[in-house]
C-alpha cells in the first residue's frame, strides 16, 4: 500500500546515511594534527643535514604522539603539532614546527617533563583551539601560559634564590614588588598578612572561573585578570578597595609572581629546592611588606577616598614623641577596631611578637630625644558636660559628632578601643600640642589657646565616646 | 540688612536686585557701631571655627596646613585651605572676574564644600554666618573697591537632560576639548590633567564626573552656573562668551549623564 | 577406504554448496519463504520478529497515522545501547579518571567524539520521542480496550528514560555533571521539606536516605560515580528492557499495532508484515540513524571544566529535560521535585481507567469535538500558565508578601500546585460540559504537555543567576 513511499524513504535515508558515514570517517582520518605533521616532515627533510639526519627525517612516522607522565598525572599530546620541539634542525623553522628556544630542554627533556607542566594548556587535546584553551568555549581551567609569565612556572620546582641567580629577572622583580608594595598589608599568604583582601594561597593555580572575567579586556583568562586588575583594580572588580596601582610593566612582573603561588602540585621527585640559611628580616622590610600600602612613608596623614577615612602619619616625629612603645605595640597587635587597621598579632594576621617589635623599632627610629612636656592630667577635675560642648564646637567638624571619623571627616576614629583605653595623659598632650605635619592642630598655648582645664574636659568627654551608640 | 530673602536658585535674579538695593542703601562702614559689632562677632566665630585652616589673616595658612587626599586612582591631591585674602572666589553666581554676591558666600558656609573637607555650618545661627561673611570681607581690599556684579540668570529649559540634548552635549564636549583635562570619558584623566595649576601655582585636579559629586552641588542649575561663570583662579574658564546658552545646557545634559544623574 | 573417503568429502562439498539454502532456511526455521504461509512463518518462527503480527492493517502503515514515534524511540534506544557499549570500553568510573577518560574518548579514540555525540543526542532524543509517542497514543485513543495496562508500562518506561538520561549526564564529571548531581541530590532530599513541617526528620530522615542512596554518601564525590555508573549501565537498562519486553508483548497480545478499531481485520485490509511492515521499519531506522549521525557530526556534546565544588555554576542547573521540574522546585522543593511529578505520573497512568469510553479507539482526537477541546485547552493553558508565571516573576510569592508564612502553606499553595489544580479543574469542567470522559483526558493531557514545554523553556532560557528572571540574551550580572 505505502510500499513505494517507504521504499523511497528507505533509499534516500540509506544513501544519506552512507554518505555521511563516509564523511565522518574521512573527517576522523584527517585530524588537524596530521596536516601539521606532514608539513613538519617536509621541512625536516629540507633542513636535515648529514646522512643520519636524512634517514631520520625520511623515517619520521606520521601518527599520534603522546607522553604519559605518571607522577605528574599528565598526558601531553602537544608534539602532535609541535613535532620539532626537540629537533636541532628546526631552530629556524616557524612555530609550531620550531625547536624549543634556549637550552631548557637539555635539563628538562620532554620525555620526562612533558610540556604542560611549564606551559599549561590542555595536554590531552589534539586540536590547537582546545589545546591552547584560551577561548571561552574551550572550557579549560588553565589556558596556555603567555610567554610573558613563563618564569612563574620555574618556581614550581626551583627556589627563589636559585632563580634569581640564574636570570629569572621577571620573577625576581615581581618578588621584590610583592615584598615592597605592602601586598600583605591586606592579603594573607601562608597564614601571614591582613584580612581586607582575598587570601593569596594557591592563587596561581586557581581555575579561571574563580575570577569574574566580565570586565577583563584581553583574553578571558586568569592571567589577564590578574594583570589588568593590578593596573586598574576598580575596572575589573567594581567595588575593589585595592590601593596599590601599578604601571603596565610592574603589573606583568607581579602577575609572574602571583602565578608562582600554586597549591603544591608538583611531586617531590621533580622539585629542586635548596635550603638556604634564613636571613633575618629587618624591621624596614617588614614595614614594606605589611604597612607601606596604606601608611606610605608614614610621615604625613592622608585622607583616603577608597577607605573613606584618614590614614594617620605613624612616623611623624610629633606622633613618636608622644607615644610610647607599649601603646604602639598594643595598637599594632590589636589593630583598630572599626577601621581598616588589621590586628597583627599572631592569632589574627600571623605576625610574631618579635616581628612586631622589629616593626615598632623601625617606626620609632627617628623618635625625638626630648619627650613631651608633661600635661598633668590628674591635676584637674574634669567636667564631662563642659567637655561635650567644647567637643561639639572645636572637634566635631573633623572627628564627627560621634567621634568615629570616617567618610568625609579628616579626623581619626576616637571611639575605637585603643584610643579609649589609652592613657588620658597621652590624649591631653596630643590635644595640647597637636600633631605638626598633620591636620591635628595644637589647641594649647601654642595654637588655639584653650586652657589646660578645657583640654582636660574635652579629653574626659572623648573618653566617654565609646559608651554611646 | 536683616531682611535678606533666603536664596532660591530659580529666583536668583530677583534676589540679586534686592541685594544690590540693600548694598546701595547700606550706611558707610567705618562709622557705624552696628557694623563694628557685627565684625567683632564675626571674628569670634571665625577664630573658633575657621582659623585653624584659613589662618589668622585669612590667607589659608592655618595651623592645620595642607590636607592630602588619595584619589581612587591612586593619585594624591594636596588641598590648600582657600586663601580668602586674594578676594578670588570659585563658587559664584556672578560672571567671571566678579566678586560673589553675599548669598554665594552664605551658601558655601552653610553647605560646605564636599570632598575638600570644608564642613557644613548649616546648624549655626544665621546671624553668625552673616557676621562671618562680613568678617571675611575685611581680608581683601577688593571688597572695598569693587561691587559684586549681578548674578547670571538661570532658566532651565524643559528639554535639558533628554537624549537628544545629551547627544548634542557630547558633541560640544568633544568640540570644546573638555576631554583634554576632564578625560575623554569624563574620568578627569585627560592628557593635560597632570599638570594643571591654580593661580597660586599649586597643583589641582580636573573634576572626575564619574564621582557624580560636584563640589558646589550637582543639580543641573549648579552645573550650568559653573559653565557660565567659570571657576576663577583655576583652569576652568567661563564659557559665557564661547558657547551660547542653549549649547551650555546641552553640555549640562551630557555631563549630568556622565555623573549618572540623567533623567 | 577411498570410496568411503570420497563419499565423505563429497557430502562435505555438497553441504558447502547447500549453505546458500540451508543457512537462511535454518535461520528462518521454515526454509526459504515461497508461499504466503511460509512468508508468514518467517514472522512467527523468528525470535526477533514474532513479537509482531503476521499481517498488518494498511491503515497502521499510513505514515501520517502513527508517525513512527514509538519505533523511533526504540531505534534511538538501540543506537544508544550500541554507542554506549563502545563508550564503556574507554570510560573509567572513578573520580580521578572519569573526566580524563572522557577527554581521551573525545581526543584520541577513533571516532570517539562522534560516538559520544551519538550516544548523547540519541539518548536525549529518546526523551522527546517517548513523550511524542505518548502524545500520539493518547490523542489517537490507543490506550483503550485492553491496552490500559500497556499505557501504565509506558509511563514507567518514560520515568526510566528520564532516570537513565540523568544518570548518564553525571558521568563525565565536569561542572555540568557535578552541579546537576547537587541539584539531583537536593531534589532527592526534598522529602525533608514535608518531614520538617511535621517535625519528623529527627526520627525518620527519608529525604536524607534517598540522597545517600543516590550519592553513596552525604556529599557528591568519590562514591557517587561508581554508583551512578551502576545505575546507568546496569540497573536501569535491566529494568528498562524488562518493561520494554512487556511493553511489546502486550502490544501483540492486546491486539497488535494500533489502528482505528472500526476497521475489521481481513485479507482485504491487511498486508503481510513481511515485507511491507519490515520495509517501513527499516526505512524509519535508517532515517533515524541518518539524522542522529548528521546531528552528531556537526554538534558536539557539551563537556565543561572539571568538576569543582569551589566554583558553583550560577545558576546550578539540572539537565534541560528537568529544568521544568527545577522551575517548580524553585517554588517548593518537595512539590516540584517529588510531589507534583509523582502526582502527574499517577494522574497520567490513571487516564485509561478513568476514561473507559469504547468509542473512537485509534482515531486522532476522536472527532471534531476532540480537536476543538485540544485546541481550546492549549490556548487556555498557555494563557493561564504564562499569566501565573508572570505573576510569580513580577510579584513573588507568599514568602515575599508575608515573611512569616508557615512553610506548609507554601508547599501546599504555590504556582506549581495551583497550576496542577487548575488543570484538574479544567478537565473536570470539560467532562461536565461535553459529557465525555475522553474529552477530559484530551484536555488534561494537552495541559500536561504544554506545561512541560513552557516550564522547560522557562527554566532553560529565562532563568539566570540565583534563579532570577532574565530575558533571553539579556546580560547576566557578575557574581
Amino acid at each position: 500500500m505505502y510500499r513505494r513511499f517507504y521504499l523511497i524513504l528507505l533509499l534516500i535515508s540509506g544513501v544519506v546515511l552512507f554518505a555521511f558515514s563516509i564523511l565522518a570517517i574521512v573527517k576522523e582520518l584527517n585530524p588537524e594534527w596530521k596536516g601539521y605533521q606532514s608539513e613538519y616532515k617536509k621541512i625536516f627533510i629540507d633542513n636535515a643535514e648529514g646522512p643520519e639526519a636524512d634517514v631520520l627525517a625520511k623515517q619520521f612516522d606520521i601518527g599520534h604522539k603522546q607522553i604519559y607522565l605518571k607522577r605528574l598525572k599528565r598526558v601531553d599530546r602537544c608534539m602532535n603539532c609541535h613535532a620539532g620541539v626537540e629537533n636541532p634542525f628546526m631552530s629556524e623553522a616557524e612555530v609550531p614546527y620550531r625547536r624549543h628556544s634556549g637550552d631548557y630542554l637539555d635539563k628538562h627533556p620532554v620525555a620526562e617533563f612533558g610540556c604542560t607542566v611549564c606551559h599549561d594548556g590542555q595536554g590531552r587535546a589534539t586540536n590547537m583551539k582546545e589545546a591552547h584553551g584560551i577561548e571561552f568555549d574551550t572550557h579549560w581551567d588553565r589556558p596556555v601560559l603567555p610567554f610573558t609569565y613563563i618564569e612563574s612556572s620555574c618556581a614550581g620546582c626551583h627556589d627563589a634564590e636559585m632563580l634569581k641567580n640564574n636570570g629569572a629577572i621577571k620573577f625576581a622583580a615581581g618578588e621584590k614588588l610583592f615584598r615592597e608594595k605592602g601586598c600583605r598589608g591586606c592579603h594573607k599568604l601562608a597564614g601571614e598578612g591582613g584580612v581586607l583582601g582575598k587570601n593569596l594561597d594557591g592563587i596561581g593555580s586557581r581555575p579561571k572561573h574563580y575570577f569574574s572575567l566580565r570586565y577583563v579586556e584581553g583574553d578571558k583568562t586568569a592571567y589577564a585578570w590578574l594583570r589588568e586588575h593590578f593596573v586598574d583594580p576598580a575596572k575589573i572588580v567594581p567595588d575593589s578597595g585595592m590601593k596599590v596601582v601599578l604601571n603596565d610593566e610592574e603589573a606583568d612582573l607581579l602577575t609572574v609572581y602571583m602565578l608562582t603561588m600554586k597549591s603544591g602540585e608538583i611531586p617531590k621527585e621533580y622539585r629542586r629546592i635548596m635550603n638556604y640559611p634564613e636571613r633575618p628580616v629587618t624591621g624596614e622590610a617588614l614595614y614594606r611588606m605589611y604597612c607601606i600600602a596604606c601608611h606610605t612613608s608614614g610621615e604625613q596623614t592622608i585622607y583616603d577616598e577608597i577607605f573613606g577615612r584618614t590614614i594617620p602619619a605613624i612616623m611623624n616625629p610629633s606622633f613618636l614623641k608622644s607615644i610610647n612603645d607599649r601603646l604602639l605595640t598594643e595598637m599594632i597587635k590589636e589593630g583598630r577596631n572599626g577601621t581598616q587597621m588589621t590586628a597583627w598579632k599572631n592569632d589574627a594576621a600571623g605576625l610574631g611578637d618579635d616581628e612586631i617589635q622589629r616593626i615598632v623599632a623601625y617606626i620609632t627610629r627617628n623618635r625625638p630625644e626630648a619627650g613631651p612636656e608633661p600635661f598633668g592630667f590628674t591635676k584637674f577635675s574634669a567636667d564631662v558636660r563642659a567637655g561635650r560642648e567644647l567637643y561639639k564646637v572645636r572637634c566635631a567638624f573633623c572627628h564627627g559628632e560621634t567621634g568615629r571619623g570616617g567618610k568625609g571627616f579628616l579626623g581619626i576614629d576616637l571611639a575605637n578601643p585603643v584610643i579609649q583605653g589609652a592613657d588620658p595623659e597621652f590624649l591631653a598632650v596630643t590635644v595640647r600640642d597637636g600633631r605638626p605635619g598633620t591636620t591635628m592642630v595644637p589647641f594649647g598655648e601654642k595654637g588655639l589657646k584653650l586652657e589646660a582645664r578645657e583640654i582636660t574636659d574635652v579629653v574626659a568627654y572623648v573618653r566617654t565616646l565609646s559608651m554611646k551608640e | 540688612m536683616k531682611k535678606i530673602i533666603k536664596g532660591n536658585i530659580f529666583i536668583i535674579f530677583a534676589l540679586s536686585l534686592m541685594v544690590l538695593a540693600f548694598a546701595i542703601e547700606s550706611p558707610a562702614r567705618d562709622d557705624d557701631a552696628e557694623y563694628a559689632a557685627m565684625i567683632e562677632s564675626g571674628r569670634k566665630v571665625y577664630e573658633v571655627r575657621c582659623l585653624l585652616c584659613h589662618g589668622e589673616n585669612g590667607d589659608g595658612n592655618g595651623l592645620a596646613g595642607i590636607i592630602r587626599r588619595a584619589e581612587r586612582n591612586g593619585r594624591i591631591l594636596e588641598i590648600y585651605p582657600r586663601d580668602l585674602a586674594m578676594g578670588v572666589f570659585r563658587f559664584r553666581t556672578t560672571p567671571t572676574g566678579c566678586l560673589p554676591v553675599d548669598q554665594d558666600i552664605i551658601d558655601i558656609i552653610s553647605n560646605g564644600v564636599p570632598r575638600s573637607f570644608m564642613p557644613s555650618y548649616k546648624h549655626l545661627p544665621r546671624e553668625d554666618i552673616k557676621a562671618v561673611r562680613e568678617y571675611i570681607k575685611t581680608f581683601s581690599f577688593r571688597w572695598e573697591e569693587e561691587e559684586p556684579c549681578e548674578p547670571i540668570s538661570v532658566n532651565r529649559p524643559v528639554w535639558a537632560g533628554n537624549p537628544d540634548s545629551v547627544r548634542k552635549g557630547r558633541k560640544i564636549y568633544k568640540e570644546m576639548k573638555c576631554g583634554e583635562c576632564h578625560g575623554y570619558t569624563g574620568k578627569g584623566d585627560g592628557p593635560k590633567s597632570n599638570d594643571l595649576k591654580d593661580d597660586q601655582g599649586k597643583q589641582i585636579l580636573p573634576f572626575n564626573f564619574t564621582t557624580g559629586n560636584l563640589k558646589r552641588g550637582s543639580s543641573p542649575e549648579n552645573v550650568y552656573i559653573t559653565f557660565t561663570t567659570g571657576l576663577d583662579g583655576t583652569g576652568m574658564p567661563s564659557y559665557e562668551d564661547s558657547l551660547n546658552e542653549e549649547d551650555r545646557w546641552h553640555l549640562v545634559s551630557y555631563t549630568l549623564q556622565l555623573m549618572k544623574k540623567g533623567e | 577406504m577411498s570410496e568411503a573417503d570420497q563419499s565423505g568429502l563429497g557430502k562435505f562439498i555438497d553441504n558447502i554448496k547447500a549453505l546458500r539454502t540451508t543457512l537462511p532456511g535454518s535461520y528462518l526455521r521454515a526454509g526459504k519463504p515461497a508461499s504466503d504461509m511460509t512468508k508468514a512463518s518467517v514472522m512467527f518462527n523468528n525470535f526477533f520478529l514474532h513479537i509482531q503480527g503476521v499481517r498488518t492493517h494498511i491503515y497502521t502503515l499510513r505514515p501520517g497515522y502513527t508517525l513512527g514515534m514509538g519505533l523511533i524511540s526504540l531505534f534511538l534506544l538501540v543506537i544508544t545501547v550500541v554507542s554506549g557499549i563502545l563508550l564503556t570500553i574507554y570510560y573509567i568510573p572513578s573520580i580521578e579518571s572519569a573526566y580524563n577518560s572522557v577527554k581521551d574518548i573525545k581526543y584520541v579514540v577513533f571516532a570517539g567524539n562522534l560516538t559520544r555525540n551519538i550516544h548523547k543526542w540519541a539518548g536525549e532524543g529518546m526523551i522527546i520521542f517517548v513523550i511524542l509517542h505518548m502524545a500520539r497514543v493518547l490523542y489517537t485513543g490507543s490506550y483503550k480496550k485492553g491496552r490500559e495496562f500497556n499505557w501504565v508500562i509506558g509511563i514507567i518506561l518514560l520515568a526510566i528514560t528520564f532516570m537513565i538520561n540523568f544518570t548518564g549526564y553525571l558521568l563525565p564529571w565536569d561542572q555540568l555533571s557535578y552541579w546537576a548531581l547537587v541539584i539531583g541530590a537536593n531534589i532527592a532530599q526534598s522529602l525533608n521539606e514535608l518531614t520538617d513541617i511535621f517535625g519528623l526528620t529527627r526520627y525518620f530522615d527519608i529525604g536524607g536516605l534517598f540522597k545517600e542512596l543516590l550519592l553513596g554518601g552525604t556529599v557528591p564525590g568519590e562514591a557517587a560515580i561508581p554508583r551512578v555508573y551502576f545505575f546507568h549501565i546496569m540497573l536501569l537498562p535491566l529494568v528498562m528492557f524488562l518493561f520494554l519486553g512487556a511493553h511489546f508483548w502486550r502490544i501483540r497480545k492486546d491486539g497488535g499495532l494500533t489502528r482505528p478499531d472500526i476497521f475489521e481485520l481481513d485479507d482485504e485490509t491487511t498486508v503481510l508484515s513481511r515485507p511491507d511492515l519490515l520495509q517501513a521499519e527499516t526505512a524509519v531506522f535508517l532515517l533515524t540513524f541518518a539524522v542522529v549521525l548528521i546531528y552528531s557530526i556537526y554538534i558536539n556534546a557539551p563537556l565543561k571544566e572539571l568538576a569543582n565544588p569551589l566554583i558553583p555554576e550560577n545558576p546550578a542547573r539540572a539537565p534541560w529535560y528537568f529544568l521544568g521540574l527545577q522551575e517548580l522546585v524553585s517554588y517548593s522543593a518537595f512539590m516540584g521535585g517529588i510531589g507534583l511529578p509523582a502526582l502527574a505520573l499517577t494522574g497520567l497512568a490513571l487516564i485509561p481507567y478513568l476514561d473507559r469510553e469504547p468509542r473512537y479507539v485509534g482515531i486522532w482526537f476522536s472527532n471534531k469535538e476532540g480537536r476543538g477541546v485540544a485546541l481550546q485547552s492549549f490556548f487556555v493553558g498557555v494563557i493561564v500558565l504564562t499569566g501565573l508565571l508572570a505573576i510569580t516573576v513580577n510579584f513573588g510569592w507568599f514568602r515575599d508578601w508575608w515573611p512569616d508564612v508557615p512553610q506548609l502553606a507554601i508547599t501546599m499553595i504555590n504556582p506549581g500546585t495551583l497550576w496542577v489544580g487548575f488543570t484538574m479543574a479544567w478537565s473536570l469542567r470539560t467532562i461536565r460540559k461535553t459529557g465525555s470522559t475522553r474529552m477530559g483526558a484530551i484536555a488534561l493531557f494537552t495541559m500536561f504537555l504544554l506545561s512541560y514545554v513552557i516550564l522547560t523553556y522557562m527554566g532553560t532560557e529565562l532563568r539566570g543567576p540565583n534563579w532570577e528572571f532574565y530575558w533571553p540574551h539579556e546580560q547576566w550580572p557578575v557574581y
